[in-house]
């Protein structure tokens, strides 16, 4: 077994053959979350991120340079619906980092809660990403905003919670599904247009087309002004 | 300086210049019934309690604190509280969450299938029993009366009601010990329509209650249908009639929005006798105008109005007469 520490701090890989697998050290060793396959190494236990069951996981193998999170992040996760790349987002913060981790539908956020109980890092919050204001009680100031939900306007709601809970310099990580927006325009150009608009407020230090993993998917990474 | 009161889902605080000068945190129970307050913008006790005590704050209420105010909960014990107070929290969101159209959708999704199992078991039924009596499968054509009457008759009763002696049929002989597998799959059949129609019956108590305008224009069943589609009422209800009147189509008007294939016409809506029994021309129209009226009935019944069902399905018939 030879786990290794990625460039990504937070981040492991073990080699599989002529693949590389990424990894997270699971916080709840013995608990698995989706069916993902678990690897010992000494007393640690890690969890594979199944590149085509989460985006984030999709960005990796598609080698994204920053993530945006990292051990000790506190971060708002919003769409985070039963936990799947929550759970390895709460992996890599540990401990000291944190995860408030809202979604809206509480048929899923039940999964969710079960989750949280095992995670002294994790909260669970039941709103609409579109009123900060509404969970503003429930949250605090973030070091990454982290936004996956399938909305029209999702480029504005990002844009309103990383003002309303990011700190300068904090992170937000966007990802976008081209259906979602437009489902006439061509992805290329529905990307087009949500850089652009970022643009107008945060910087982008990296950006990743997520097919063929996600189909008409892609994330930015940007950085707050 | 500049005072300010906020209140989150663990406390009231009292914030000096940004950082806190003074703190209510809240017990349990007081999460709960403060947190529907604050959130909807409403005062609190422990809010009128410190505004008494420091007159000229500012108190924040139903909008964004500035940053530097939720900066101070990022400390350790306050973070710890907030996850304790958000679990108790969204435990009883997701409680409250639960409304009867939830049940409604349950119901029916379990009707359609139990419909599918129904008819596959039933096909295995004819299969199996027809080595023993192939004959008399064909003159039934429903599963259920079928499965009920094989458990009744006995194969030289039901070889008569067809006419034919026994002694002439193609089926093979068989022992009673392997009849019995037969008899015990029949069994269940029934058992299953037993509970389908339970069900149905229930649906259409509930849909009664809880949509009478839906129910008196799309049917029970077919206004359930499209309730489950949708989600629940409130999003049947804010459905344009041009949805209602395609759901159940979405694979077509997917496959239509990708490859620019022939669009669907309607969704589940042609099963309703008004659109079925319409002639073929005219059928894009009677569909057109049943979603129309669902469309409304669903809106009235979201926002609990007056039965006018009656109303609305004699103007449907008199205008697709
Ligand atoms: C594609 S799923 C997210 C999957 C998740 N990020 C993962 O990888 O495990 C999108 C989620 O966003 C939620 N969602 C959509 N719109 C929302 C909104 N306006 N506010 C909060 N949650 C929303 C949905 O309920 C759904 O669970």
């Amino acid at each position: 077994m030879t786990i290794q520490e990625n460039r990504l701090k937070g981040i492991f890989t073990e080699k599989k053959g002529k693949k590389i697998i990424f990894l997270t050290k699971n916080l709840t060793p013995g608990k698995t979350v989706y069916g993902e396959s678990t690897y010992r190494a000494g007393k640690d236990e890690y969890r594979e991120w199944v590149h085509t069951r989460s985006k984030l996981g999709a960005a990796l193998a598609k080698k994204v340079t920053q993530l945006g999170i990292y051990p000790g992040s506190k971060v708002l996760y919003l769409g985070a619906s039963t936990g799947t790349t929550a759970s390895h987002v709460s992996d890599v913060v540990g401990n000291d980092g944190f995860v408030f981790a809202l979604d809206f539908a509480p048929r899923t956020t039940r999964n969710l809660m079960y989750l949280c109980e095992l995670r002294k890092n994790m909260s669970p919050i039941i709103a609409d990403a579109k009123h900060p204001e509404r969970y503003a009680g429930q949250v605090t100031i973030v070091d990454c905003v982290f936004q996956d939900i399938a909305q029209r306007d999702q480029a504005e709601i990002f844009m309103k919670n990383c003002d309303a809970f990011l700190k300068k310099d904090g992170f937000g990580v966007l990802a976008v599904k081209a259906r979602s927006v437009d489902v006439a325009k061509k992805p290329k150009q529905v990307f087009q247009q949500v850089r652009a608009y970022l643009e107008s407020r945060m910087i982008i230090v990296d950006y990743k087309e997520l097919d063929p993993f996600e189909k008409d998917h892609c994330i930015f990474v940007c950085k707050k002004k | 300086m500049v005072f300010q009161i906020f209140s989150n889902c663990i406390g009231t605080f009292l914030f000096k210049d940004g950082k806190i000068a003074a703190e209510k945190l809240f017990s349990d129970d007081q999460i709960i019934s403060y947190h529907d307050k604050v959130k909807e913008g409403k005062e609190i006790a422990p809010e009128k309690d410190m505004l008494s005590k420091n007159a000229g704050a500012e108190v924040l209420r139903g909008k964004i604190p500035p940053g530097p105010v939720l900066k101070q909960f990022s400390e350790a014990k306050y973070l710890k509280r907030m996850r304790e107070a958000s679990i108790i929290i969204t435990k009883r969101e997701i409680a409250e969450s639960v409304r009867r159209d939830h049940l409604i959708i349950q119901a029916s999704n379990n009707i359609e299938e139990t419909d599918k199992v129904i008819n596959n078991l039933a096909k295995r039924l004819r299969e199996w029993y027809e080595l023993y009596n192939p004959e008399f499968s064909k003159s039934i054509e429903s599963h259920e009366k079928f499965a009920e009457i094989i458990q009744e008759k006995s194969r030289k009763e039901l070889l008569e009601e067809i006419g034919l002696k026994e002694e002439l049929s193609m089926g093979a002989a068989f022992s009673t010990e392997d009849l019995e597998p037969i008899m015990r799959l029949a069994a269940g059949i029934t058992s299953f329509a037993d509970l389908r129609s339970e069900q149905t019956a229930y649906v259409e108590k509930v849909m009664k209650d809880l949509l009478p305008n839906v129910n008196a224009v799309a049917g029970a069943l077919i206004g359930a249908k499209l309730l489950a589609r949708a989600g629940s009422l409130e999003k049947l209800s804010l459905f344009p009639a041009s949805t209602v009147q395609l759901l159940g189509a979405e694979k077509a008007l997917f496959r239509h929005i990708k490859t620019g294939a022939r669009p669907p016409k309607f969704g589940l809506i042609i099963n309703h006798p008004l659109v079925s029994r319409a002639k073929s021309s005219v059928r894009g129209k009677a569909a057109r105008m049943v979603a129309d009226k669902i469309s409304i009935a669903a809106k009235i019944d979201f926002f609990k109005g007056e039965y006018h069902g009656d109303d609305l399905k004699k103007e449907l018939e008199a205008k697709l007469r």
